[in-house]
């Protein structure tokens, strides 16, 4: 055994070189631009996340006689408790803000199109588990508001036609919230979750270094004669890297700075005897709520099942569109509508008590 | 950042230069993500360790003069920890009590006292300890360890104790995070018997 | 953008984000100092009265949960620590394999509170039982009930009322203030008392026959007169020979200081019409400062220092009884310890206090040097030291001249002249001696113990509207127009009916008074005095003053 580094190749027959090999992938030069990097946000804050989650998971009790009892002992009483559940909610709202930014610019920037169809489609799974995941997590609480939102999320999927009532039974654990309710949140929030998101994030950056990035070459980077003044492409390692370093302590700041200035506060303890005057879910769910107070019932759920769906779709959607009409550009114009009518949803459910 | 074209190395023109300020930024960067992330990580493990050493609180044991020359209770604090209490004087103040853990600082058995040896004993692997908690015999003679001793304190007649604190938030009540006497020894004239035989709450108040 | 540039953006974050973490650190140790002095104390329930709290806090959860609140469960002090008694003692009775008793009397707070008992024991507070042989005990007792059940002269619908209890106004009026003489059950169908139990030093009786009678249930509980028991009145007369109830101030069972702080809680007594200390604090400027600026008081802290703890408003407690600065924080439980005038009797008088902390009432300047142990300029200066936390010494002296004034008007002008005709009404055997049966002992009663105990209060705490309108205003209405005319009336009845000479004995006293310069314009008119108003302002100001616009 002659030095350390031998020893370990022997055994490990992977050198550095082959790994940089691999993982140096070249990157498209309009990554350069700050809001391309929009993709390893949520990412980031997905590790964020799994870290501060695990942390928080070693003093949560997900039963209903405890678990508001224990989010008080994290809160009050644990050594930094209060701080990393403050990073942990802080991080949850970047996170999901951050997917819909990126999905945004995914979207207008038509990197979604052929043959990128498959990887919008993992990208929308993704935003769904994400969202659930933040619904799950708020249900954890097990203050006031968790649990009427919790209870009038179920009985939203209640009235999906047909499987409404298997889903709300399969969420609750039964017909109403009850003891059992909790823990599937949690084993949700805490499990199944985060694995299926790990799943598709490894799909859907898999599918990127299949493909390649979209590239994009924009005016300034031309000279005057068009030609490209610019090189196509860059190094992932180190320049890429150390780019996704400064952005992941940029969030880090963000994060303490919101953690200590909005730290998370405790509501009152969940009673399922008297619902709150005023119940909202968390943010991200304004648009749905505002949605279903303004269609009702079935009607509801189902349009917004539809819009969903044609989500899903939208890439062959779009294509077709493209193909049989003379409207190219229209998405653009659909998702400008599209993004106005979610500002106006959202900033409307803020702004009213009901 | 879009301006920087030479990208890769421009090293040749000032290759001193250009050499130390690799190394000093890399250092740099490297001093400030460890920091940073350092500084995370120690906050997460702090988060983690449940102890919380500065946290004791002053608990009653029982009053002074119900405690005869040679008396002793057996106290459990808030935490669990189990403490011998003993007169061993009548001069009337603090210094007449001792608290002595019960458990042996060996392997953590529970130590009982021995009247006629005049010395507390551990069965596990016959350690003793003189009256004052000192090792004697066994395991904790040989390496010169004591039975733990708590602070006491007499106000106004009552003795207490100095303990930790419970660490373990109560889901029902938080009264319940106290200590209290759990074993007499004979004498000690116990107060009370089954509480609620009596209780007749409405009755009482009919006329 | 250079690959060093960037290594050194991140080194400078990575700082940035150290820097940010070590204000959290920060943020916890203050947060976690914060806590310790405001998280609500562990409760321990002491071994002793671990049963007692578990059957009673289903019985009585509130007393359970008061007491959680005190700073006795925080230090351990329980149910038996306070109710314990020896199984000599009067009322003791076996419960569940303790002795104890119901009532807890100074004695028993004593047992851990020396010095606050010693003072409360010195201080009028603790004699106000002695009002159960006076005249207002007459008035409730007999006035306003009966010295004896009586029968009731016709049916109540729904309910069968046997017999009238006479004495019902003195046991919840009076005696909720004053204290009642607790009072158990005898087999004879009286009362057992403190007097009749006459208990040593220890407050063991030492009359083996009165505790022999005690009345007793199944379980050998003493049965209290229940006019005398439940009551909280400050000088309560205890069946163990003490007086006094600390419960009173700070009310059971948790005996919260942040209570006996605010005025609120001595407004149970001190209001009203014949003593509204309570709303002349909330007209004074100090009561409105301390309305507007309670949230400043600090009045959950455990030491409640003026100057130190808080110095936003005055309280009752601040003034008369709590710890300032300028004393080394040192608090009294004899609020008269402040006291330089009482203004209790019809004629106010000066607080010089012989060694029993009675007041010296001999005129001869020699006999009251020797028996004043505690001066009435001393008690003044103590009350100074708490002004002067907030005042300069010269708005001080200026208040209390002002104060001394109004008394000293109040006692010259109506209160002694009042109460020379009263007595030589009296003496010359023109009223009877039953108090309360003639209409002139109610208009004086009047005078004195309401109207001018507002007038002089009212000035003491620094409210106009006190020491004018409801005060000297209505004295002197009710001496003008009442007690002069009733005396007069009374006057020329005795003369109409031949007993000339006691009427011109009392009427040569009326006119001596009426004679008196301060007294002239009711005889003599007052059509001068507008004018000389006039002139008198017109040489202080230059001009006159404007009648009408």
């Amino acid at each position: 055994m002659s030095n350390p580094a031998e020893w370990v190749t022997e055994r490990l027959p992977i050198s550095g070189d082959q790994l940089r090999e691999l993982t140096n992938e070249p990157v498209p030069y309009h990554l350069k631009r700050w809001w391309f990097a929009l993709g390893g946000t949520p990412a980031y804050l997905f590790v964020v996340q799994i870290i501060t989650g695990i942390l928080l998971a070693f003093y949560y009790e997900a039963a209903s006689t405890s678990a508001y009892e224990s989010v008080r002992f994290i809160t009050e009483e644990a050594a930094f408790g209060w701080f990393i559940r403050s990073v942990h909610k802080w991080a949850a709202t970047l996170m999901i803000a951050a997917v819909v930014l990126h999905q945004m610019r995914v979207y207008f920037t038509g990197a979604y199109r052929k043959p990128r169809e498959l990887n919008w489609m993992v990208g929308m799974f993704l935003l769904i588990c994400t969202l659930m995941t933040g619904f799950t997590g708020y249900s954890l609480v097990y203050e006031q508001l968790s649990y009427w939102g919790a209870t009038v999320g179920a009985n939203i999927a209640d009235t999906v036609p047909v499987v409404g009532g298997l889903i709300k039974n399969m969420m609750l654990a039964g017909e109403t919230y009850n003891e059992r309710t909790l823990s599937r949140f949690f084993i949700l929030h805490a499990a199944v979750l985060p694995v299926m998101m790990v799943m598709l994030i490894a799909i859907h950056i898999m599918i990127i270094r299949l493909q390649g990035i979209t590239e994009f070459q924009f005016k300034d980077e031309l000279d005057t004669d068009g030609k490209a003044a610019t090189p196509k492409t860059f190094n992932f390692f180190p320049d890429h890297l150390f780019t996704e370093l400064i952005i992941g302590l940029l969030l880090m700041i963000v994060l303490s700075a919101l953690a200590t200035i909005f730290p998370a506060t405790m509501g009152p303890p969940a009673d399922p005897l008297v619902t709150p005057e005023v119940i909202k879910p968390e943010w991200f769910f304004y648009v749905a709520f505002r949605w279903l107070k303004l269609f009702t019932g079935t009607a509801a759920v189902l349009s917004m099942g539809f819009i969903v769906f044609t989500m899903f779709a939208w890439p062959f959607i779009d294509d077709w569109i493209r193909r049989k009409t003379r409207f190219q550009e229209a998405s653009v114009w659909i998702g400008i509508v599209g993004v106005l009518a979610i500002i106006g949803l959202t900033v409307w459910e803020a702004v009213v008590k009901h | 950042m879009t301006a920087s074209k030479h990208e890769p190395d421009d090293s040749e023109t000032q290759p001193e230069r250009r050499k130390f300020l690799t190394t000093a930024s890399t250092v740099a960067m490297g001093a400030g993500l460890a920091g940073g992330y350092g500084a995370f990580g120690a906050i997460a493990g702090r988060f983690l360790y449940p102890a919380r050493p500065d946290d004791r609180l002053w608990q009653f044991v029982i009053e002074a003069d119900r405690l005869g020359l040679g008396d002793s209770v057996l106290y459990r604090g808030p935490s669990g920890e189990t403490i011998n209490v003993t007169r061993q004087a009548e001069a009337g103040d603090v210094s007449d009590f001792i608290a002595l853990s019960s458990t042996c600082p060996h392997l953590g058995c529970q130590v009982h006292w021995e009247g006629q040896n005049n010395r507390y004993f551990c069965p596990c692997h016959n350690g003793t300890f003189d009256p004052a908690g000192v090792g004697t015999g066994g395991p904790p003679g040989d390496s010169g360890m004591s039975l733990p001793r708590y602070p006491l304190r007499v106000d106004s007649g009552l003795l207490f104790i100095e303990v930790p604190e419970s660490q373990l938030a109560d889901a029902t009540s938080r009264e319940t995070a106290t200590g209290e006497v759990i074993e007499r020894a004979p004498g000690i004239h116990a107060p009370g018997h089954d509480p609620c035989l009596a209780c007749r709450p409405t009755d009482d108040l009919k006329t | 953008m250079t690959l060093e540039t960037k290594r050194f953006i991140i080194a400078a974050l990575g700082a940035l984000f150290l820097l940010s973490l070590v204000f959290v650190q920060w943020l916890e140790v203050t947060r976690k100092a914060e806590e310790a002095g405001l998280r609500q104390a562990h409760v321990a329930v002491p071994a002793s009265s671990k049963s007692c709290v578990d059957c009673h806090v289903q019985t009585n959860p509130g007393i359970i949960s008061h007491w959680e609140g005190s700073t006795h469960a925080e230090k351990g002090v329980a149910c038996v620590e306070c109710h314990q008694a020896a199984s000599k003692e009067a009322d003791a009775f076996l419960h569940y394999g303790v002795t104890i008793a119901t009532v807890v009397t100074p004695r028993d707070c004593a047992r851990c509170h020396v010095t606050e008992s010693e003072q409360f024991a010195a201080s009028h507070h603790a004699k106000a039982g002695n009002i159960l042989a006076s005249l207002d005990n007459f008035l409730a007792e007999t006035v306003e009930g009966a010295r004896l059940d009586f029968n009731p002269h016709s049916p109540t619908p729904g309910k069968a009322v046997e017999s009238v209890n006479g004495f019902a106004s003195a046991f919840s009026g009076c005696q909720q203030c004053h204290g009642s003489k607790v009072a158990l059950q005898s087999t004879d169908g009286g009362m057992i008392t403190t007097d009749d139990l006459a208990p040593d030093a220890n407050g063991i009786p030492t009359n083996l026959d009165a505790v022999g009678q005690i009345v007793r249930d199944d379980n050998g509980r003493p049965l209290f007169h229940p006019g005398t028991w439940p009551n909280t009145g400050i000088g309560r007369l205890n069946l163990d020979g003490s007086r006094g109830s600390c419960s009173a101030c700070h009310s059971r069972h948790d005996f919260s200081p942040r209570r006996a702080r605010q005025p609120e809680n001595c407004g149970k007594c001190h209001l009203g019409p014949d003593h509204p200390q309570k709303e002349i604090f909330e007209e004074s400027k100090h009561g409105v400062a301390y309305r507007d600026l309670k949230d400043d008081m600090n009045l959950d802290a455990t030491s409640w220092v003026l100057g130190e703890d808080y110095a936003a408003a005055p309280t009752c407690a601040t003034c008369h009884m709590s710890g300032h600065k300028r004393n080394g924080g040192e608090i009294t439980h004899d609020p008269g310890e402040r006291l330089s005038w009482t203004n209790r009797p019809p004629v106010s008088l000066v607080m010089d206090t012989d060694i029993n902390h009675a007041i010296v009432k001999v005129t001869d300047p020699e006999q009251r040097r020797a028996l004043i142990v505690d001066t009435a300029e001393n008690k003044r200066d103590r009350m100074k030291l708490v002004c002067s936390h907030c005042h300069t010494p010269d708005y001080v002296n200026a208040f209390y001249q002002q104060y001394d004034d109004l008394v000293i008007l109040y006692n010259e002008k109506f209160a002694k002249p009042g109460q020379q005709i009263m007595a030589t009404l009296a003496s010359q055997g023109l009223r009877s001696k039953t108090q309360f049966d003639e209409e002139i002992e109610w208009t004086w009663f009047y005078l004195w113990h309401h109207e001018g105990r507002r007038a002089r209060h009212g000035a003491s705490m620094m409210a106009p509207d006190y020491t004018h309108w409801h005060g000297m205003f209505e004295v002197a209405e009710r001496f003008y127009t009442e007690l002069i005319p009733q005396a007069i009336e009374i006057v020329d009845h005795a003369a109409a009916t031949g007993k000339g000479a006691q009427a011109r004995e009392v009427r040569a006293v009326i006119d001596s008074i009426l004679d008196r310069p301060e007294h002239a314009w009711f005889r003599e008119g007052a059509e001068g005095e507008a004018e000389k108003i006039r002139k008198e302002m017109e040489r202080r100001y230059g001009q006159g003053l404007k009648t009408g616009p």
